[in-house]
């Protein structure tokens, strides 16, 4: 017990130590290693260490399959735009996204932390991490069924490389409180993810998001989400006026705020046709 | 209420702005066309979803109208120069913005000009781009209205 305890404690000092390597001193941490700074080449081996940088919202597929029953009676019930009142996006209330809607929402500046046996991904938006195990180790069967683990926001997810250049995530696990994008798209606690990152150079990423979740839709796996990103070359904010990055952050009180002062005013639900 | 709006204005706004203003969130709630008002700040409440400056403008027959203009995240409009104190209560400003289509007096901002000349935008990050609605990907955003039902298609609205 004392020796799981321990490795647990070091396990977390190492991921911190990573957050605050690359939250604090970005330059410092890269500047160890000239080839991380070069504008162009090829793409090394088995690393995307470092920020990469895109658009917020990723590109969503507009040929989700069709759904069953039960899946149609979540979307239906789920209604989009967290700037609205008549909403119920987890987004409107600051709720986690959690998977799979975290790598298609929001996801425009994000970096990968590479240590031994895992791969902790980052996303500045909400400054919330994530971890990937590269260790070979089986996720939980049975997640979120009686007997089995609780499910999570964000699931269970493992790891490996494909080819030189292709981080696979695979996903499970995840809670049926999050929605798969801004859409509204439900998942099961069956559902399964898969990222695939793969690194065509040494500055450009392409990612792509599978779904595989018969309970809801009838052809499985199917193409949900994709975005292209670049890497952030020092390190740093794109467009930062001062090199740190910036607060991305949903806070409660404040989109409460805007609901009250803006949302309902401008009576965006009509405008966006939620309210007839 | 009186608005004012030239299309001179509106030219320089939309070169200004290259229509960023209407790749955001909500955009549909607002008119396209930019309206100007000069007025004293009352307030702002810097951060998320978007900064909210809150402004006074006297009309020509003196009667004060509260305005609340929604700029973007406080994360976005920081590019522009735009930092928590650099716009004050009692503070003069220009503002050139989109006002709600319903009347109210709430909108959109353009760009925000100081007494001293210094401009504040509304922003962009650097990748973002206008929403896409075409057959096979969308960005899915409630800018993306002109998509509806679309926003959201399945094979099951085809079957329909």
């Amino acid at each position: 017990m004392r020796t799981h305890l321990t490795r647990a404690h070091s396990s977390f000092g190492g991921i911190a130590t990573v957050v605050l390597l690359l939250a604090s001193a970005p330059h410092a941490a890269f500047a160890q290693n000239a080839e991380r700074d070069k504008p162009s080449g090829p793409a090394p081996v088995h690393d995307l260490w470092g920020m990469w940088a895109g658009p917020n919202e990723g590109l969503l597929s507009n040929r989700v399959p069709m759904m069953t029953p039960a899946g149609r009676a979540k979307l239906d019930a789920n209604i989009p735009d967290p700037f609205s009142a008549s909403s119920n996006d987890p987004w409107k209330t600051c709720d986690p996204f959690g998977m799979p809607r975290g790598v298609n929402n929001q996801y425009g500046l994000f970096g990968f932390a590479q240590m031994p046996g895992r791969i902790i991904i980052l996303n500045a938006f909400n400054r919330t991490w994530r971890e990937v195990w590269m260790d070979g180790r089986k996720v939980p069967q049975n997640i979120g069924h009686e007997g089995g683990p609780s499910a999570m926001y964000n699931g269970y997810s493992v790891g490996h490389w494909e080819g030189d250049n292709t981080l696979v995530v695979e996903t499970v696990g995840m809670d049926e409180r999050t929605w798969m994008d801004r859409r509204g798209y439900p998942h099961s606690v069956d559902a399964k993810v898969t990222e695939r990152y793969t690194r065509i150079d040494f500055d450009h990423v392409s990612m792509t998001e599978t779904v595989d979740d018969p309970a809801y839709y009838t052809q499985n796996p199917f193409l949900f989400a994709k975005q292209d990103y670049r890497l952030v070359a020092n390190q740093v904010n794109l467009n930062a006026p001062i090199p740190f990055t910036s607060d991305r952050l949903c806070i409660p009180s404040q989109a409460s705020d805007y609901l009250k002062l803006i949302g309902v005013p401008a009576d965006i639900d009509s405008a966006t046709g939620q309210k007839k | 209420m009186t608005m004012r709006f030239t299309p001179a204005l509106f030219f320089v706004a939309m070169v200004a702005l290259g229509g960023v203003a209407y790749a955001h969130h909500g955009s549909a709630s607002y008119r396209q066309e930019p309206t100007t008002l000069k007025g004293v700040v009352t307030r702002v409440n810097w951060g998320n979803p978007h900064t909210l400056l809150f402004f006074d403008y006297k009309d020509a027959k003196g009667e004060v109208q509260h305005w609340v203009a929604e700029a973007n995240a406080a994360s976005t409009i920081s590019t522009t120069g735009w930092t928590k104190t650099a716009i004050k209560d009692g503070d003069t400003v220009t503002v050139v913005f989109y006002a709600a289509k319903n009347g109210q007096t709430v909108g959109r901002v353009g760009k925000v000009v100081l007494a001293d000349g210094r401009e504040f935008g509304d922003g962009s990050l650097i990748g973002d781009r206008p929403s896409v609605c075409d057959d096979e990907f969308t960005t899915g955003g409630n800018e993306a209205a002109a998509c509806r039902p679309g926003g959201r298609i399945t094979n099951n609205d085809q079957q329909r």
